[in-house]
């Protein structure tokens, strides 16, 4: 480490190799551990029309459901793969994936009726506890299935539904068939058709008029099993001036061979509501994270997406909002951070179809040790939306010569009434930053962690403390060794 | 006055099925919900592909678009699902004796 003579530092001594050995080390102990296998099904790898068949079958849905998932295969079969966004994507192979897992019974209401290892995994992973501390509800997802949910009482009581979404489809078939995939239809891509196919657990929320849930619902997603893949589905409307957050995080072992995460969101904001919904993204290094978001902010409504990438081999997901009534607001906080060979395509999109609406895009990229940071985006303003506002600012990091920053921003504007901001910038660490810091009996390394925290606390002072907190120490964790 | 045009006989145009037709640049969707008629824009509002060849339902008089999947109700022109959001545009259908004909303006 080249550090200055006149400077001492607390920072013990360790080669990058060691420094790069408990990268890994600390991942695989705080979240790349696997379980013995106990489940009561695995589909074995591939995907047919049988497959998709039996999965509607083992979850006795009803016929509509299981001619949606068979028509959506034929999508996801005819269509091509996307040419666009990263050549990892050539590395995708669909038929070395296992598309359902089933490790227990049915989503348990107690945690003490879970199996005993799933328990111990979730135990680990810090769930039960930070349901106790600071959570309104609790979905864990173990590979294809939900095996505990919990929500407070008083929230049923005031008529707000949090389900996984197996259950919300037996228990409320009506009210999930009226949204369900309104927002993204099979076919809207080829990940999503066959999310749509193969779809498994994610969450059902429904939020009464005028009911706001002080303190968030969770979703945590977690695969266990080599070659998984996870396709989960989460629809959430808040109705009429009612609020909402939802935060999910997700982990994964560390295997040789890939995994793939493909999910489908869809939010509705009706009048007035509000709803944020946080992602703090931790993957393994073999998971190709390929996942549609996208939402419905009606008049007055606000949706916020606030996504956090960190993890993944490939991440590419662009979260959305419609905003569809007068005077809807559009959120997007995007921190992506690649590490070596990572790709992490993130942004946002927005569109303004209705009058003086407005909206904010801010990304921000990290890109070390070879990683690839890609800022996508899209900002539509339709021809009536007079009155409507939006800024749009990407911002890059780049903290050595071998890593890549790449922006991709859409503008498209047919009003003349509008004001639209747009600002990109890519820096690098630069040595007198270091210097200056350095010169204050700061060690490189601390240094370099400094800028970062500086340069993503406009989004994480945006999360919940407890995640605040995590997003740091995670950041922290990615940037150990990136001085060497 | 709106130009009008022939799209073909009656006969030719059972509940549930649809017809194509063009006039100058335009291509026009033509279906038959249960013995209503309706015309739109052969042109998805979202991404300028074509709409009328996609999946027609009868009961809910609806079309969806081949390319991305919105639905589109066919008495309005309006999409019930996204991508699109925009609607498309429709067209009056007159019955003259025993021919469908079509105002285009």
């Amino acid at each position: 480490m080249a550090t200055p003579d006149t400077v001492t530092t607390e920072t013990p001594v360790v080669t990058e190799n060691e420094q790069l050995a408990r990268i890994n080390s600390d991942y695989t102990e705080r979240f790349g551990f696997h379980d013995a296998e106990n489940y009561l099904y695995k589909a074995p790898k591939g995907l047919t029309r049988e497959l998709v068949a039996k999965i509607s079958e083992f979850k006795s849905e009803p016929q509509w459901m299981r001619d949606f998932r068979l028509k959506a295969l034929e999508h996801f079969l005819a269509r091509p793969m996307p040419t666009w966004g990263s050549p990892m994507l050539a590395d995708v192979d669909f038929d070395d994936i296992h598309y359902f897992v089933r490790a227990s019974e049915r989503a348990e209401r107690s945690w003490d009726d879970v199996p005993a290892d799933v328990k111990k995994t979730f135990d680990r992973l810090g769930i039960p506890e930070a349901e106790r501390k600071f959570l309104s509800g609790v979905g864990a997802q173990y590979e294809s299935e939900v095996v505990y949910h919990q929500v407070h009482e008083d929230l049923v009581k005031q008529g707000v539904i949090f389900l996984d979404m197996d259950s919300a489809l037996r228990d409320h078939e009506d009210l999930v068939r009226e949204y369900f995939a309104t927002i993204i239809p099979p076919n809207d891509n080829k990940l999503a058709a066959l999310n749509s196919a193969v779809w498994s657990g994610g969450s059902f929320v429904y939020v009464p008029p005028g009911v706001h849930v002080e303190m968030p619902l969770q979703a945590y997603f977690r695969i266990n099993t080599e070659s998984m893949g996870q396709f989960e589905r989460t629809l959430i409307i808040a109705d009429e001036g009612s609020y909402v957050h939802y935060v999910e995080g997700c982990t994964a072992p560390t295997y040789s061979s890939s995994s793939l995460h493909s999910a489908v969101v869809e939010l509705i904001a009706k009048p007035g509501a509000r709803i944020r919904y946080t992602t703090v993204q931790n993957w393994s290094t073999n998971v190709f994270n390929l996942v549609t978001k996208r939402a419905v902010a009606e008049t007055d409504a606000t949706v916020e997406w606030v996504d956090c990438n960190l993890g993944s081999k490939l991440t590419m997901k662009y979260p959305s909002v419609y905003l569809m009534g007068e005077r809807a607001h559009g959120e997007i906080l995007s921190i992506a951070f690649a590490g070596a060979g990572q790709h992490q395509d993130a942004g946002g999109k927005i569109i303004h179809a209705a009058p003086n609406t407005t909206s904010n895009i801010f990304a921000k990229s990290i890109s070390k040790d070879g990683g690839r940071g890609s800022y996508r985006g899209l900002l539509e303003i339709a021809k009536g939306a007079h009155g409507s506002r939006s800024k749009v600012v990407c911002d890059a990091l780049l903290l050595d010569e071998h890593s890549r920053s790449d922006t991709y921003p859409t503008i498209r504007i047919s009003e003349d009434d509008v004001n639209v901001g747009h600002e990109a910038t890519v820096s690098k660490v630069g040595d007198d930053q270091l210097f200056y810091l350095m010169s204050h009996g700061i060690s490189e390394e601390e240094a370099s962690k400094l800028i970062v925290n500086g340069f993503i606390e406009p989004i994480t002072k945006e999360l919940p403390m407890e995640y605040a907190v995590e997003m740091n120490r995670l950041i922290e964790l990615q940037m150990e060794g990136s001085i060497g | 006055m709106s130009p009008v045009i022939d799209v073909c006989l009656l006969d030719e145009l059972p509940p549930g099925q649809r017809r194509l037709v063009e006039w100058e640049d335009l291509e026009i969707g033509v279906f038959n919900c249960a013995g209503a008629l309706y015309a739109i824009e052969d042109r998805c509002s979202h991404d300028d592909g074509p709409l009328a060849e996609g999946e027609f339902d009868e009961a809910t008089c609806t079309v969806e678009c081949p390319r991305h999947g919105s639905l589109f109700d066919l008495t309005t022109g309006k999409p019930k699902t996204l991508p699109a959001y925009i609607p498309v545009d429709t067209f009056p259908v007159i019955i003259e004796g025993d021919t469908i004909k079509l105002e285009v303006e």
